[in-house]
């Protein structure tokens, strides 16, 4: 335990320290903000290290092994219906709780002044993560190709690309990239894992990777609707 | 003192974050009663490392909302209206380079593709590649918002190379290649830097701060996939010449 969180406490210093001291050498140099700017900067980084750690240090102790254990509990109930609409809670839940998820609709609120309400663009994304594994899981059952299910992914996204409104263009991408997060990632390859695992037969290895690529798939989609209902 | 009182005042992300882990909870509460039956102190150990991860992020949201979001707009808009505004191209490189050399999921990864091409891929021309790739996505990404391009003329355009690549690229390369794309969108990029991006195009004369400023984590995510992709390339031709 208590090698665990030296270990955990340098990853977290490696991940913050160099851009701050970037940001430190600049502030010297070439920015000369103000210095209450500047503390903010120095304490924003206290807290999201010390933040990170606790909440690294949580997912390794409590989310990790509770997605572990839903990944594996879930096929078992032998019924398709129940285990893709309970992937699809499960998806939708952990985005919920996502940090980066969070952040994202925190700088949108803060530099727009509420263009999307920050709560409607979490629940969008949420839910397209969730229709996304449910999808992703219904497709390991089927055996679909995933290179066919991420090339007509990728094609709708290409398509729509046309007619959402340009301003929204660049969340709809982002949001595809920050659900690639520390939280949906180890739940939706346990649930994957479990799901191939149940199905023994399968390329296991090939197919239980590839949800999160899938997973990244929908919020895109997803913000792109919003996109056009707002814009 | 207002900015101590504004980093201890934390009502909003308390309650905002309760919500955002009260389905998961209420989930495996479900779970728990209908098929795992695990037991009591087992769940109180998962519980205990819950609680763990809630107090973790509400420190980490509020890092973000009082310090890196305002503190990161506000350099942004500094660099933004300072006539050498065009730095912001060669800081977004040593910015994305910083993030993404000392990021632990990238040595991660490094070690699975050392594992993947079966030793003849070393960690270090991984850990340099997929470096150099965010340092110079995080540069495309400034110079698109001071240039004022569409996103679509990157993510497009990208995406398309990168099913190219496929062809050229082995297998494992492949699926470590798309599982690598959020490995490079670490903690400082997602937070930080990105809102640098979002204070320099909310100052730029004729950008638009949602617009322009959004669409760093999009492109930040094509780098490791590109990078991984031309190492396999390389590493195939090598093999084989």
């Amino acid at each position: 335990m208590h090698k665990e969180a030296v270990h955990l406490l340098r990853e977290v210093a490696l991940a913050i320290l160099p851009v701050s001291l970037i940001v430190c050498a600049l502030q010297l140099t070439l920015l000369h903000m103000p210095w209450d700017v500047f503390i903010r900067f120095a304490l924003g980084a206290v807290f999201v290290g010390g933040g990170l750690f606790l909440f690294l240090f949580g997912v390794k102790t409590g989310l990790l092994p509770m997605g572990e254990i839903i990944g594996a509990e879930l096929p078992k109930s032998g019924s398709v219906k129940y285990l893709v609409f309970m992937s699809f809670l499960l998806g939708t839940a952990i985005t919920v709780a996502e940090p980066d998820v969070r952040v994202l609709a925190h700088q949108l609120d803060f530099i727009s002044n509420g263009l999307v309400p920050r709560n409607i663009l979490i629940f969008v994304v949420a839910l397209s993560v969730g229709i996304c594994v449910g999808g992703a899981v219904l497709r390991i059952v089927v055996g679909v190709p995933i290179v066919k299910v991420l090339v007509a992914g990728y094609a709708v996204i290409l398509a729509l690309s046309f007619v959402t409104p340009e301003s929204f263009l660049p969340i709809a991408y982002d949001a595809g990239g920050v659900t690639t997060g520390p939280v949906t990632v180890p739940f939706i390859i346990a649930l994957g894992l479990g799901t191939v695992g149940v199905l023994r037969g399968r390329n296991s290895f090939s197919d239980g990777f590839g949800l999160v690529g899938l997973a990244s798939i929908g919020p895109v989609i997803g913000v792109m609707i919003l996109g056009m209902i707002y814009g | 003192m207002n900015i101590i009182l504004d980093f201890l005042d934390f009502r909003h992300v308390a309650f905002e974050l309760l919500l955002a882990f009260a389905p998961l909870v209420l989930f495996f509460a479900y779970m728990q009663k209908r098929a795992l039956h695990l037991p009591n102190s087992y769940v109180l150990r998962l519980m205990k490392g819950v609680a763990l991860s809630y107090v973790g992020l509400v420190l980490f949201l509020q890092g973000v909302t009082q310090g890196f979001l305002p503190a990161g707009t506000e350099i942004g808009r500094i660099i933004g209206e300072a006539p050498w505004r065009w730095a912001l191209v060669p800081l977004g490189f040593f910015f994305g380079l910083a993030a993404t050399a000392a990021e632990p999921a990238v040595r991660v990864l490094a070690i699975e593709m050392e594992k993947a091409s079966g030793g003849t891929v070393k960690q270090k021309p991984v850990l340099v590649t997929l470096s150099l790739g965010v340092g110079i996505f995080v540069a495309l990404a400034m110079f698109k918002l001071l240039a004022g391009i569409s996103i679509i003329w990157f993510v497009v355009p990208g995406y398309l190379l990168a099913l190219i690549m496929t062809r050229f690229s082995t297998p494992s390369f492949i699926s470590v290649a798309f599982d690598a794309g959020g490995v490079a969108t670490g903690p400082m990029t997602v937070t930080f830097v990105m809102a640098i991006a979002l204070g320099a195009a909310g100052a730029l004369e004729g950008r638009n701060a949602v617009a322009d400023g959004f669409g760093l984590i999009a492109l930040v995510a094509l780098a490791p996939i590109l990078s991984v992709m031309t190492l396999g390339i390389f590493y195939s031709r090598k093999r084989s010449g």
